[in-house]
Order: structure tokens, then sequence, then C-alpha cells
């Protein structure tokens, strides 16, 4: 497994995704930055909006996005997946792996600069608690997620990208229940819960906004190993 | 006397008449339509633009129903019912999807599959296949920017809750024509220049969608949360054709500190710079296959 | 070493394998068909990277799509191009060997890439590989655990001559040390030179298999043709006709071209007629007694 997981950490660690990611990463600083700086009424309501707005909403869902849909999807979309599939090796070794290698990537190139934004707000420890409990949980259940997107479909990042757009920042808006199915929700609800931030973006309560994002990380682990297994290959 | 003859079956040159560049525009236009919308193509080609046009027009479709379900003077109560300007917000991730999908489809695949080379081995130049596909682009997105509110004046309109008289109609009408333009000329633009700038559809698609997510959440942070000057918001580009469209409809806005010209000014600017990465990018392309 | 039992596989309306049977034992079989004949598709059920949607495919006994085990001694080289490019052949042979559990992978590696006649030490990515380059680094792969079935989709692509022959001689190697080594491939000229058993399929079905020289003979209803060339064709044309097992003669400059439904008899028969005719024999040679020949007639058919 361990070659399987080094194979992935190259593949996936790619410079222009770096690059493309890390710049993110700093205008997240950078914005986190420019909130602190100005004279506020509220650092820790402004603090936690820059978080949830351009963090949660954009920032981690994308950058794992990325990855994730990358790690098996690639493979099996250009036919390289046929190398490692017809290998003596137990299908959910090939998954672990993966996904081991997918949050080694994303979980520093995310965590640090949204750790060090909520920092910079000036909004104090527990939105920077906040921040880190939020994107950790966030980007693992994306991770299970689009990882099993991207064996699923062809083109997952624009799948991806419509499941960001259309059903977390546009159906799951619709009510509580919508909301309880999206990633999103549930760590802005966990997130502000920890910051003191604004209540009205609260929609689920704490045990369901660490739960739902766990439970839907598993789905797609156990999903990508079914489809691993049944799928056609090359 | 017998009719036997014997049918020269090998090649023979095409004798008909040549259409030249015009008809090739056309017919690359009216093939990068088709393409867009997934039609011809396998049924998953066609669910993400499908979709994005549906939930376009489903707001429309909800809203009218209510104007013939509602009685007027519920409806005027609860205030139900949106401006058409104000209909754009309910379908801004339709749009953005849309807008996400149609440029790298017609454009990416060409260079990709090499399909390029073909083309500029017609009757069409650079410019030409450029204009063919920007002809494709502007009317299927205005199937997501124009479409939707004339759906909801007509359908309003007939529901006996439209606008006041013919003038009054006719004024909407022709508003939403402007708004249209005003946003499918600024998102033609940006989809396409995107689109050049890389082979890859989704990597395209993705960079659309950032470019206008990033410039909408960075430039509202930067004004509403760290007290920056209001008129960065001419850098987002989600903002400025939408709040241009606002004036259009006689409204002030979310900003109405920020001039109608000075919208005009950075939505021209915009089309235009988004425009002339795409010329570059074409004007320097490498054609090897 | 390989069976398969009326297996079909479709994919939605179209299908790609229609009730085919066979059996493959050691040595070199080649899987020959025209485009769309459905080769493609026969060889990932034979691997089990598809599931046939009926019959059954065994492999050294186990099913090839459940058996993860199995793959330990089995063998592909894919069509597809796309390998991983930023990894050298070395690094790309190695992790094959890895992954198959070898205890000296490197040395392995090293071993295989030797084979195929590439430099170990060339350090640099896949991906700045010439064409040629890239199919011997997959063969490599398939190699390097020393597997008892091998599986060559189009091995040849790409390959310069003497690297063809250089691979064809150790595709027959391996299936006179035991090995059972299938080959799909298009060059059929070079397809005989591995060997002479074949399958051949033609839209999805499975049109003959065998020795191609048995399957010619087996085409009663189409007449071997041979070119003879003598001093006399004209005498010796009038002194063929005669003969049984002559079907037609045709006569071209100084050669003629017999039809005939019976070889072995009009090889008999072709000596005294010449002594009959005074004719000196200068040739004799079977024009579609070859592979190309036996490919054409069979899925030319219907």
């Amino acid at each position: 497994m361990g070659a399987l997981y080094r194979l992935f950490l190259r593949t996936q660690a790619t410079r222009g995704r770096l690059i493309g990611l890390l710049l993110l990463g700093a205008l997240a600083v950078v914005l986190g930055y420019a909130v602190g700086a100005s004279p506020s009424a509220d650092p820790v309501d402004d603090g936690t909006i820059l978080m949830v707005s351009y963090g949660l909403a954009l920032f981690v869902p994308v950058a794992t996005l990325v990855f994730a849909s990358a790690v098996l999807g690639e493979p099996n979309e250009d036919g390289t997946l046929v190398y490692l599939w017809l290998k003596p090796i137990a299908r959910w070794r090939i998954v672990a792996a993966a996904l081991a290698a997918t949050l080694t990537v994303t979980l520093p190139v995310v965590v640090i600069p949204m750790v060090a934004a909520a920092a910079a707000t000036g909004a104090g420890a527990p939105l920077v608690r906040g921040t880190l409990a939020a994107t950790v949980l966030a980007t693992i259940a994306y991770t299970g997620v689009f990882t099993w997107l991207g064996l699923r479909v062809k083109r997952a990042l624009v799948w991806g990208l419509a499941y960001i757009l259309v059903w977390e920042g546009f159906v799951a808006r619709a009510g509580a229940n919508p909301s309880r199915l999206a990633i999103r929700a549930n760590a802005r609800s966990l997130l502000v819960r920890m910051s003191g931030g604004p209540t009205r973006l609260i929609s689920v309560s704490k045990p369901t906004a660490i739960a739902i994002p766990i439970a839907a990380a598993v789905l797609g682990v156990v999903l990508t190993i079914r489809r691993l297994i049944r799928q056609d290959v090359a | 006397m017998s009719d036997a003859r014997i049918i020269d079956q090998g090649y023979r040159p095409y004798e008909g008449p040549r259409r030249g560049r015009a008809g090739a525009v056309r017919s690359l236009a009216w093939h990068s339509v088709l393409r867009a919308l997934g039609l011809r193509r396998t049924p998953w080609a066609k669910i993400l633009p499908i979709a994005s046009v549906v939930i376009a027009y489903l707001p429309a479709a909800v809203f009218v129903g209510v104007a013939v379900l509602v009685p007027k003077r519920v409806r005027d109560q609860a205030n139900v019912l949106p401006t058409y300007h104000g209909y754009y917000g309910f379908i801004t991730a339709a749009i953005v999807l849309f807008v996400a999908l149609v440029g790298p489809e017609v454009l990416c695949s060409d260079r990709r599959n090499g399909m390029l080379g073909l083309y500029l081995a017609s009757p069409l130049d650079r410019g030409s296949y450029l204009f063919a596909k920007v002809l494709a682009v502007l009317p299927v997105l205005g199937l997501v920017t124009l479409g939707p509110p004339l759906v909801l004046l007509v359908g309003l309109t007939v529901a006996n809750a439209g606008p006041e008289g013919f003038g009054g109609f006719l004024l909407v009408f022709v508003r939403i024509g402007a708004a249209g333009v005003v946003i499918s000329a600024a998102y033609t633009a940006l989809s396409l220049a995107a689109s050049s700038l890389t082979d890859r559809r989704a990597v395209a698609s993705a960079g659309i969608i950032l470019t206008l997510l990033l410039t909408s959440v960075a430039t509202h942070t930067l004004v509403e949360r760290a007290g920056a000057n209001e008129h960065i918001m001419l850098l987002d580009l989600f903002f400025v054709p939408f709040e241009l469209v606002q004036r259009i409809y006689g409204d002030p806005g979310i900003r109405p500190s920020i001039a109608t010209g000075q919208l005009a000014a950075a939505e021209l600017a915009w089309t235009a710079g988004a425009a002339a990465v795409l010329w570059w990018r074409y004007r320097k392309l490498t054609i090897t296959r | 070493m390989i069976v398969v039992d009326d297996v079909s596989k479709w994919f939605g309306d179209v299908v790609a394998v229609s009730d085919v049977s066979f059996r493959v034992g050691p040595g070199v079989t080649a899987l020959l068909g025209p485009n769309g004949a459905g080769k493609s598709t026969m060889l990932r059920l034979l691997c089990g990277l598809t599931t046939p949607s009926q019959g059954t495919v065994r492999v050294l006994g186990a099913d090839p799509h459940g058996d993860p085990a199995l793959y330990r001694r089995v063998g592909l080289v894919p069509q597809q191009e796309a390998v991983f490019g930023s990894l050298s052949g070395r690094q790309f042979v190695r992790l094959a060997a890895h992954l198959q559990g070898l205890a000296q992978p490197d040395a392995a590696a090293v071993a295989s890439l030797h084979v195929v006649e590439l430099d170990p030490d060339d350090g640099r990515p896949m991906s700045t590989y010439s064409k040629g380059m890239r199919q011997r680094a997959k063969v490599a792969q398939a190699l390097v655990h020393d597997p008892e079935v091998l599986m060559l989709d189009e091995p040849l692509e790409g390959l310069d001559p003497r690297q063809r022959l250089h691979l064809i001689e150790l595709f027959r190697r391996l299936g006179s040390d035991g090995r059972c080594v299938v080959v799909s491939s298009h060059v059929l000229d070079e397809v005989e030179r591995f060997g002479s058993r074949v399958l051949v399929m033609a839209q999805g079905r499975l049109a003959a298999e065998g020795d191609f020289h048995e399957i010619r003979a087996l085409m009663d209803d189409r007449p071997n043709r041979l070119r003879v060339r003598t001093d006399h064709p004209r005498e010796l044309a009038a002194a063929l006709l005669g003969a049984d097992s002559v079907v037609a003669v045709r006569l071209q400059d100084d050669a003629l071209f017999v039809d005939t439904d019976d070889v072995g008899s009009f090889r008999r028969a072709v000596a005294p007629a010449a002594v009959r005719a005074g004719a000196r024999l200068l040739e004799l040679v079977p024009l579609d007694d070859d592979l190309e020949s036996v490919f054409r007639y069979l899925v030319g058919r219907g």
C-alpha cells in the first residue's frame, strides 16, 4: 500500500494544482488580514462570515474537489487504472491509499491558510478553533464524496462544481432538511457554534453537524470501493 | 435498346454551389449551438446544460403559477412576485453553471480533438472562426439570461399580473432584452476567454466558476468587512453586469454610489479585455494537427 | 489454461461478443479480426477487466474478475498509450513488481527492462519517451512477475522493425516455454511469425480457431490458388485442364494461375502433366495459403 500511496501522492501534487490552490489560500489570508486591519464593530461576526463565505463555501470544497476527483478519476479516464487494478491487491487497499494521499495533500493546503486567515481576522481563539474543526471535517467529508464522484463520472470537476454551486449554494438554502444534506451547511453550523458568530448561519444542531459529514465521508468511501470492484476497467 | 448503364462510383469532385465564408460561419455557429446544448450527443452530454436551463426557468413557472392561483389582493399584500430584474437573484447558480459549461464545450473540444486545424483549412480564418463561436455562444447564453424573464413577463401578462398597458409591456420587454444582452455579452467574452487558456474543458469550467465566485467573495469581503472603497466592486464580475441590469430597470441597485456610467465602463472594459485575451490566444496558437 | 464457454458481452444494445467458446493452452495464440470484431472486448474479458453478460471465462481455473490473487499469474499489455508519465521506465516497472509482491522489485524491474532492451538507468520520465519506448516499458511491466498467462493487445505498435523482430522472438520463446500467450494484432504478416494458431473474430463471433493452414484446408468453398511458372505455359495449361483436381486455369504472361479444390492431388498431378506437355516446371507457389488470405476469406464471409 505504501507504493500506491506514494504513486498517488506523486500524481496528485502537481505543480499547477499546488500553485493555484496555494494562491487561493494566500487570498484567504490576505482577506483575513484586511478584515482584521479594518475598524470593525464585531470582528467575530466579520471573521466568521469571511471563513464561511470564502473558506467553507469556496476554497475548501474546490481545493478538495481538485485533488479528490482526480486521484482515481484521472487514472480511470486515461486508462492507467489498469496498471493498478490488474494487481493482486484488495480493492479497498487501493481506495485507502488514494484517500490517504488525497488527505495528505489537501489538509495542509486548506487547513493552514484557513487557520491563518482566521487568526488574521483578530476574532480570537474560538474562531480559529472553529475554523480548524470545520475545515478538517469538511475536507474529510468532501474527500470521501469527491473521490467516489471522480470514479463514477467523466468530468468530475464540472459535476463537483455543479454540486457545490447548485446543491450546496442553492437547493440547500431552501430549508432545514435539504440543509442537513449539505456538507457546507453542517460545517458552517459547527464553525459558527464554536466561534460564537451570527446565529442566523446555524441551520443544524452540533451533533448533526459532526455526524452528517462523517457519514458522507464513510458513504463516499464505501461507494468508491464498491465501484472499483464492480466497474469495467480500461 | 438496353437501359443498362455503368455508374462511376469512384471519386468525383463537388460541382454544387459553394457558400463561402458566410456559409462556413453559419454552419460552424449552428454546430456549436448543438454541441453546447449536448444535442445529437449522448444523454450524459445533455444533463448538465439542460439541468441549468430547467433550473433557470423553474422559478418563472412557479411565479406564473402563483399569479394564476393566488388572488391579486393576497399577492400584493405578501409581495410574492419578484421584479423582472430581481428574478436573476433566483437563477444566479444556473447562469454561472451554464456560462461555465458553454464556452469550454465549443472551444476546448476543437483544440483537443484536432478539429481546429480542419476548420482553418476551410474558408474560415481565425477571426471568422471566433466570430462563429461568438455567434453561437451569445444566443445560447440568452437561453438563461433572456428567456426566463421573458417567460415571466408573458406568463404574468397572460395571468393579468403583468405591466400596465401595451406601453408598459413594451418597456419591460425592451429592458429584458437590454439586460439579457448586457449579461450575455460579458459572460460570452469571459467564457470564451477562459476556454482559450486551456485545452481541458473541466479545467476551463472550473476556472470560470472560480473567477466569478472569487472576484465576488473577495470584493464583498474587502468592502463589507474590511471597509474598502466601494468602487472595488467594479472588479466583481458578478456585481458589474447584474448591477447594470438594475440600472436598466431604473433601480438604484445595491451600490447607488457607483455611477451607472462607471458600471457601463467597467462592463465594457471586462468584455473588451476578455475578447482581447481570446483574440491574442488564438492569434498566437500554432495549429499542428 | 484459458476456457471460454458461451460468452456474450453487450453494452446496452450493442453486442460486442456473441456466443464465443474456445480453449487456449500453452503456446502463442493470435486473436485476429477487423476493427469492431470484438477482439479488445474479448481480451478484456480474459483479463477480468469486464465481466461477461452471459457465459463463463476461466483463466487458470479461476474467474479473472472476481479473483485478484489470479493477477500474480497473469500479465497484460493494454492497448491504450497512457502510462504514468511522471515515472521513469524503471520506476514504472518497479512499481508493478512491488504491487505484484516480488521480494526484490528493483532487481526484477532491471531484468525485465533488459529483456525489452530498455536502459534501466535512463532516469527520464516516460512522458518524454518515444512511442516505441513506452510500448516496451508496458511489455516490461507485464513480464516482470514472470506470469503464466500473458495477454498482449497490439504489442508491436510504435516499434521499429528490429524491435518488432526482437519482441516477436521473445513472445515465441515465452510460448515455447509453456506459457500461454494471447496476442491481438492487426499486423498479419508479423502475427504469422508468432506461430500458426489463431482465433479469428468477426462481428463479435468466433469465425475460426486453430492452425491457419488447417483452417485454409477446411475452406472447401474456396479453391486454393497456385501460381505455376513454366517454359511452355499453353501446353501445360491444356494438359492440366484434364486433371480432376483442377477447377480453373488462367494464363497470364508466362505464368499459369490454377484454382484447385485439392492441393494434394494437384501437386501429384502437375509433374506428370508437365512431362506430357514437354514443359519444364520453374516455380509452383500457393498464393492464398497465407494468414492474410485466410483472414480475408473468413471475415469477408456473409
